[in-house]
């Protein structure tokens, strides 16, 4: 589903040029969920960028879906992310003028994949039955991060790319939403590659992987 | 205060000053709206003082501040001899005056007025008592054959006249040679030495003789030493230029006021943006141990910064604009009041001390209200987000509230009005109320949209719906809008109105084919003489005679009540019957509408004229409308003006001709008569001549309207750009899930389509309220001149398509900005904000 060949991505900084990363090969299959160790300014965050073509790599090859990134342009780019990936991120980012329910139904909504039976699953396990006709701004930070991962999966994407998305949640809570997280994904039939700085939520995955020195190597505590 | 606060004080200005070396758009857009606001205030203000200090100079016009005229009594001019006769008997303040019509080559009409230098007396001399002005010039060539002829140098722009050059006029005479120079007074008139004048016009006589500041003992001496022909007269012309255009002057600083008010709008986004940007710095800083008295002195400081560079920017643009704007404003004053103001404009320390003072008064007003949530907040952000969208919900609230208390103050100023000042005070209480109200129109129209589109796909409905997240910030800039829109509106459906009324009222009043004004013409044989029978179906002579009235100098003209101008005279307000009682010769007056309105004369009421036979009464039957004329008129039928006054002097003749008689077979007959080239012009000749006055009076406003827009645009843009700044990284979560550029751009656009066009609509009605304040009331009051209000869907229009025009580019900008900055915002997503 996700492919990385000799991925390079370097940054320019006033002290010089830092090699983010350093030729990185990454293999993701379809319905795999994937966690992405590494401390922080190791470039987790940059790798998933550049899955989801949103940055470019200096070289090296990133296909998703067996579409070469490189080749698309900006509309075969949204299109893509459109339909294809889904993000999910630690701030929401919900439509604030838009109501729950019309913010669950948004990317589907863009990619034209309603499917009302998978919307309820996902209302009903998310807790959110009761929170749909609220705003966002109405909603706790918990709940803002449940109707972003329904929005993330509504339309069954083939690749989730998360980044800390339990990051703006107590303990208690990350636990239990990432346990769901995990199972909607499986349940929604995409693969996973999340970015964590947890070892605990990297253990809700199927594999983990550590990026370090620009490299990614498999974990092997 | 300890010796290591002010220090201290130091580091947090700079604390805070630094956002601006990271965002040097806000700093430039603070100080483009402080520089717009005052440019243009201060643009009026310099040319309204250099009026005021013109029209103290116009103390020493030639002869207008004259204290009496001496005047032939059979019209024919004063022969030189008198003149040196006088002057030797020891009436040093008598000097010669030569005034004429003529016309060039193309026929535009032209004044020459002519005197001799080096008699003036000294007081009236000018400057100094230079007699000429200027030391630099060569007065021996200005006495010398072969003469000049000082040309203001707009006029000669506009005949095409360069230095040296001898205009030729229409019957092949030519001028001296040109000197592109004007005495402060000279006006549109050609100036030139009086021997220069005579040769030119085959003269031998003068047209009057002034007499400048004498005593009534000596008044009385010169009037007994006048040979019989000769008379002398008290100079009712005398006029107060200040007390004259002191409307036109208030009207040019309330606009000028509107667009520092649109300026400050601009401010007050930008001092509201740079606050809310700066919220985690001021929160480190009273984390850090700042007390709210550091921080607030610390913005009062900074606030003083910007003031200063926004005055000093902005009186400089100011004087620039006001370099650009003076010939509008001169044509304006000229054609209106024929004052005219000189060309050098200084920045005096007053202006100087207005501007910083209302700027820091503007952004005290602009600061308090957010600097005081910004401080009596907690330290710590706290609350819900949904603490922003109520916030913005109160104050929408708290505007509708105050524009309801302007409005209420706005019906009170209207029964009360009895001033142009008060006329502008209600102008501005009516705007800001429905400006104030706006944000709440606009939300209220918003919400109507989202429930009609209650059912349309999710996709147009969120991005409709984008616009409550952008209302907050949009709103200032919409106000502002409404502003510029409504000024604009309201302006030009006064122009417009006015402009088909000075048609229209030319139509009926310039009815005459053609019209002489010549000293050689006896009109009555003229017009009674069988030769001319052929072509001429109908003569109307106009004598008159000018009186003082209400302490101003006023006109009274003899109509011939036969001919078809007068029979069909039209009158704004007049009694049953009122021409025809009028003519029939029952002691009745006409008066134009500037005596009704402004000298507060009322139909059927007594007006008494000081007559040769002493006092006089007559009842006023009706007034007629008076376009363009500062002072007041009246009209009595030829025979009464000739009973009442023995030395009536002939003001025109208007001629008639029979179908199909060519202008040029009364041409001929003309100069047969005596006449010259130049001192008859026709009907089409005069309306154009009017009409282009008039447009060319009208330029300012249309000037200052369009730098209104200009602020209002740029405040539209500072908003967009505020939004663009703090919604990037929504833009760019957007964008990760699947929203084209093309989807985004339309989120930006349509709900900014929507609150623009509403504005507009909203614009329009005020603007026709506007208009009819200003037609009804306000120019009644200022010129006393009315008329019916024409309104057209044309200007409108018109604005609307500017305005999507000034989206279009607002949203071009704002697209390159986007197109710019958002790879980075994407590449930045996840990244703790």
């Amino acid at each position: 589903m996700l492919s990385f060949s000799g991925v390079v991505k370097r940054y320019a900084q006033p002290e010089g040029e830092v090699t983010v990363l350093g030729g990185v090969d990454l293999s993701i299959a379809a319905g795999e969920a994937v966690a992405l160790l590494g401390e922080s300014g190791s470039g987790k965050s940059t790798l998933l960028h550049l899955a989801a073509g949103l940055d470019a790599p200096d070289a090296g090859r990133i296909t998703v879906g067996g579409q070469t990134l490189a080749a698309l342009d900006d509309r075969a780019l949204a299109a893509l992310r459109r339909g294809t990936v889904s993000l999910v991120f630690q701030q929401f980012h919900l439509i604030g003028t838009l109501s729950v329910a019309d913010n669950i139904r948004f990317q589907a909504a863009l990619c034209g994949r309603l499917d009302a039976a998978f919307e309820a699953e996902l209302i009903d396990r998310l807790s959110l039955r009761t929170q749909l006709d609220k705003y966002p701004h109405q909603l706790s930070g918990g709940q803002q991060q449940r109707v972003a991962i329904a929005r993330a999966l509504l339309h069954r994407p083939a690749l989730v790319l998360a980044d800390e998305p339990t990051g703006n949640l107590d303990e208690r809570s990350s636990g239990a939403v990432m346990a769901l997280f995990r199972d909607l994904v499986k349940a929604a039939g995409s693969a996973l590659l999340m970015v964590t700085h947890s070892r605990d939520m990297a253990d809700y995955l199927d594999r983990r992987l550590w990026l370090r020195d620009g490299r990614l190597h498999d974990d092997v505590s | 205060m300890t010796s290591a606060e002010p220090e201290r004080l130091g580091g947090v200005v700079r604390a805070l000053l630094s956002h601006y070396w990271r965002h040097p758009w806000q700093a430039v857009f603070l100080l483009a709206g402080l520089v717009a606001g005052v440019a243009l205030w201060s643009a009026v203000q310099i040319i309204n003082s250099h009026a005021r200090a013109s029209y103290a100079e116009a103390d020493f016009v030639l002869g207008a501040q004259a204290t009496h005229w001496i005047r032939s009594r059979s019209g024919d001019g004063i022969a030189q001899a008198d003149y040196i006769a006088l002057r030797r008997a020891g009436f040093r303040q008598v000097f010669p005056v030569v005034q004429a019509r003529v016309s060039t080559a193309d026929n535009a009409p032209l004044a020459i007025i002519a005197t001799d230098l080096l008699a003036l007396p000294a007081s009236m001399a000018g400057e100094g008592g230079d007699a000429l002005g200027d030391a630099n010039l060569d007065w021996l060539a200005f006495v010398q054959p072969p003469y000049q002829a000082w040309f203001p140098a707009a006029m000669a722009d506009e005949l095409g006249v360069a230095e040296g050059e001898q205009l030729v006029l229409r019957d092949g005479r030519a001028l001296p040679p040109a000197l592109i120079a004007a005495r402060e007074q000279q006006g549109r008139q050609i100036f030139m030495d009086v021997g220069a004048a005579l040769s030119l016009l085959g003269r031998d006589t003068f047209t009057a003789l002034a007499v400048g500041p004498i005593s009534p003992d000596t008044a009385a001496r010169l009037a007994a030493a006048l040979p019989a022909d000769l008379m002398l007269e008290a100079n009712q012309q005398r006029l107060d230029l200040t007390q004259l255009t002191a409307s036109l002057h208030t009207q040019l600083t309330a606009m000028s006021l509107l667009s520092f008010a649109v300026g400050l709008f601009i401010v007050f986004n930008a001092v509201r943006f740079s606050l809310w940007y700066r919220r985690p710095t001021l929160r480190t800083l009273r984390l850090m141990g700042v007390s709210v008295r550091a921080l607030t002195l610390a913005i009062v400081a900074e606030t003083l910064v910007w003031s200063a560079l926004g005055s000093v920017l902005g009186l400089l643009a100011g004087l620039g604009i006001s370099h650009a704007l003076l010939p509008s404003v001169s044509a304006s004053l000229q054609n209106l009041y024929g004052a005219v103001v000189g060309a050098d404009l200084l920045l005096d320390p007053l202006t100087v001390a207005i501007a910083w003072g209302m700027t820091l008064i503007g952004l005290a007003f602009a600061l308090a209200w957010p600097l005081l949530l910004q401080l009596r907040g907690p330290v710590l952000p706290g609350g819900s987000a949904s603490a922003g969208v109520l916030a913005d919900a109160r104050a929408r609230r708290v505007l509708l509230i105050g524009a309801g208390v302007l409005a209420l103050a706005a019906v009170g100023v209207y029964w009360q009005m009895a001033s142009v000042i008060e006329g502008f005070v209600l102008l501005g209480l009516v705007l800001f109320a429905a400006a104030w109200a706006l944000p709440q129109v606009l939300a209220s129209a918003h919400r109507l949209l989202g429930r009609v589109l209650a059912g349309a796909p999710l996709v147009q409905r969120w991005i409709v719906s984008d616009g409550w997240a952008q209302l907050p910030a949009l709103r200032t800039a919409m106000m502002a809008l409404l502003l510029a829109l409504t000024a604009n509106l309201g302006v030009e459906t006064l122009v417009g109105s006015f402009r088909t009324a000075l048609a229209g009222w030319l139509d009926q009043r310039i009815g005459a084919d053609i019209y002489v004004n010549s000293a050689r013409l006896d009109t009555r044989g003229f017009v009674a003489d069988p030769a001319n029978a052929g072509w001429l179906a109908t003569g109307h002579a106009r004598t008159g005679v000018t009186i003082r009235w209400q302490g101003r100098p006023t006109k009274v003209y003899g109509l011939d009540t036969t001919t078809p101008d007068t029979r069909a005279l039209p009158l704004a307000q007049s009694a049953p019957d009122a021409l025809a009682r009028w003519a029939g010769g029952e002691r009745l007056i006409l008066a134009n509408e500037q005596a009704h309105y402004l000298g507060g004369l009322r139909l059927g009421q007594t007006v008494t004229l000081l007559t040769d036979g002493g006092p006089a009464d007559y009842t006023v039957a009706g007034f007629f409308h008076d376009y363009g004329n500062p002072y007041y008129q009246f009209y009595l039928p030829r025979e009464a003006l000739a009973r009442g006054w023995r030395d009536v002097s002939s003001t025109g003749l208007a001629l008639w001709l029979k179908p199909g008689v060519s202008a040029e077979t009364a041409e001929a007959a003309l100069v047969a008569a005596g006449v010259k080239p130049g001192e008859w012009f026709a009907q089409g000749d005069i309306k154009r001549l009017s009409m282009k006055i008039f447009d060319r009076t009208f330029a300012m406003t249309a000037a200052m309207n369009t730098l209104t827009l200009l602020v209002a645009g740029a405040a539209l843009l500072t908003a967009l750009l505020a939004i663009l700044h703090e919604r990037l990284p929504e833009f760019a979560q957007w964008r990760a899930l699947g929203v084209t550029r093309r989807e985004l751009l339309r989120v930006i656009a349509v709900p900014l389509a929507l609150f623009v066009t509403l504005t507009w609509l909203a614009a329009i009605p005020l603007g026709a309220l506007l208009s009819w304040l200003l037609i009804y009331d306000l120019n009644v009051m200022s010129f006393g001149w009315s008329m019916p209000m024409l309104w057209s869907p044309l200007p409108a229009l018109k604005l609307g398509l500017l305005s999507a025009g000034i989206v279009a580019l607002v949203l071009l900008i704002v697209l390159s900005q986007l197109t710019r900055k958002l790879p980075q915002a994407m590449a930045q997503l996840g990244s703790t904000q």
